[in-house]
């Protein structure tokens, strides 16, 4: 709460009574509320802010150490007790790291980008410099990290979905050449750590860092997040658009409005994956093998996934990932990004009667959103208002048997181009030299 | 001794605006209720509002409906005119989590 009461702009060290959840349930016993009465009493006449002014502004701490690794140790403790880290070790983000870092902005390091909810704390891109070098992070990663940032913050209600129960996350799509430019995977493993295309990890990693330390997300006290997955590093991964059979268009493209070959994120909140077993067991025909693998991501789709209500008029059910090769024999068949979308908006239809045994209902008719409330009139009920919605993306290992299913909380899908420094090129020439190997990776 | 120096990640918070100033005491006082619904809101603020009148001679609790009610509704300018035109002293609003 007292992330909301600063992210409003009020002073953080509000009045508060609090109690243990059990008294918010159904049927709960309410003696304690008349027991504490006194308390709400006092909040509302004696209580008077201790802050009245700067409750809070950035500087630089200090430790020493006997030896290097000594001081690395008492950074990190002193990281953690302040309940600025994430459990694994971080960069203390020293000014020299940071400043390596800011080499890859193309604004100024006091260019505010906004008020990172709940908390409020303002972001500029020094913050998320600070951020990513905690992260290990390289300079040619922030453009990616600051666009990302900045797509968050103009997210419709970013307050709500950093500190919701559900714990929706951040899943970041990358467009453009700089994904590979970057060594962003969009290949085998995207959403798994990559030695070979290691920057996902950090940009995701930073991106969640300012959620908590700037934002305020901290469990169980600025973000509700009952379960919290994939807490430590988001989703950030690239679309595949080598993969794209001819005549698809990027993402990007499709969703926002940029002409293919445009650097630019595209911010969907997903809240769940679910891996999808799409290619047929036996001797089915290509035709066959394609349309039961519709059938079976359809399937996966077709649940009351209230927290998608929030993006049912505008936003997104969910992302579904094709891998390229499943992408380009669907495309031999004659499907397209338009016909899988609509296959799957038209076969993810819920039959009121399902929705009406699991209380779904209720939950439309308090939607904030009339258009929202207005389709509980549906039977069968879609799962978002029309098949534009559903994110449609090229992408994982050449291989196919899985697809993939991301379902969201998203009442948007935020998009922004990515500003590069003009010493762009020059970083990158630093990347090859430090990790020994261009942008078409090598290894395997 | 080696000296590590690195920055605070938390970035600065600025306060923009003061709280509400705090009624001296709470008798003869009109309160009211802006309630999104949630939460079991449905019981806990009709029990507040037998306890103010209880606790503290004179004071007038507008019923929890007096203003719109739910997410959609509590927090737009309509309903904060709705409150200011009422005339009350000071309002509740619950509840979240």
């Amino acid at each position: 709460m007292k992330n909301a009461v600063s992210g409003i702009g009020l002073a953080p060290d509000a009045a508060m009574v609090t109690f243990p959840i059990d008294m918010f349930l159904p049927g709960s016993d309410l003696a304690s509320l008349k027991e504490r009465r006194r308390e709400f009493y006092d909040g509302l006449t004696r209580w008077k802010s201790q802050l009245a002014q700067a409750a809070g502004s950035a500087k630089m701490l200090a430790v020493e150490g006997a030896t290097y690794e000594d001081a690395l140790v008492k950074a990190n403790n002193l990281l953690l007790a302040n309940l600025w880290g994430d459990g694994l070790p971080l960069w203390p983000a020293t000014k020299e790291r940071v400043d390596w870092i800011l080499r890859g902005s193309a604004l100024p390091r006091t260019h505010v980008l906004g008020k990172f909810p709940p908390r409020g704390g303002v972001t500029t891109i020094e913050t998320c410099a600070i951020a990513l070098a905690m992260a290990g992070g390289r300079p040619e990663y922030l453009p990616v990290l600051v666009a990302a940032v900045d797509a968050c913050l103009e997210s419709e209600g970013f307050d709500q979905l950093q500190a919701t129960s559900g714990g929706p996350f951040p899943a970041v799509i990358v467009n453009g050449p700089i994904a590979k430019q970057i060594r962003l995977n969009s290949g085998f493993g995207l959403l798994g750590p990559d030695p070979q295309r290691p920057a996902g990890a950090s940009i995701g990693r930073a991106l969640r860092l300012l959620q908590q330390n700037v934002g305020g997300a901290l469990p169980g006290v600025g973000t509700m997040a009952i379960f919290g997955g994939m807490r430590y590093t988001n989703a950030v991964f690239a679309e595949d658009e080598e993969g794209l059979p001819p005549g698809w268009q990027p993402h990007a493209a499709e969703r926002h409005g940029y002409p293919p070959g445009t650097n630019s994120v595209s911010v969907v909140f997903a809240s769940g994956v679910a891996n999808v077993r799409r290619r047929g067991a036996k001797k089915e025909t290509p035709e066959e093998d394609a349309l039961n693998g519709m059938w079976r991501m359809a399937d996966f789709m077709r649940t009351p996934n209230l927290a998608a209500l929030a993006g049912w008029e505008k936003g997104t059910p969910g992302i579904m990932m094709l891998a390229p090769v499943v992408a380009r024999r669907m495309a031999e068949l004659g499907w397209t990004q338009r016909s899988i979308r609509e296959f799957l908006w038209e076969h993810s239809k819920i039959p009121m009667a399902q929705m009406r045994r699991a209380g779904a209902p209720a939950w439309i008719e308090i939607d904030a959103n009339p258009v929202t409330r207005s389709s509980i009139k549906l039977d069968p009920w879609p799962i978002c208002s029309k098949p534009d919605n559903i994110v449609l993306i090229v992408a994982g290992g050449s291989h196919p048997t899985h697809s993939y299913w991301l379902q969201a909380h998203s009442p948007s899908v935020t998009g922004r181009v990515i500003r590069v420094p003009e010493s762009f090129e020059r970083l990158l020439a630093d990347a090859d030299r430090d990790l020994g190997c261009g942008e078409d990776v090598c290894r395997i | 001794m080696i000296k590590l120096e690195f920055h605070d990640p938390s970035g600065a918070l600025e306060v923009t605006q003061p709280h509400a100033p705090r009624l001296a005491s709470l008798e003869g006082r009109r309160i009211g209720f802006v309630s999104n619904e949630q939460w079991q809101a449905y019981r806990m603020l009709p029990m507040l509002k037998e306890m103010l009148e209880q606790d503290f001679p004179g004071v007038a609790v507008l019923p929890v409906d007096a203003f719109p009610q739910g997410n959609a509704l509590i927090g737009t300018e309509e309903t904060a005119a709705l409150v200011k035109k009422s005339g009350v002293d000071a309002v509740i609003v619950g509840n979240a989590a």
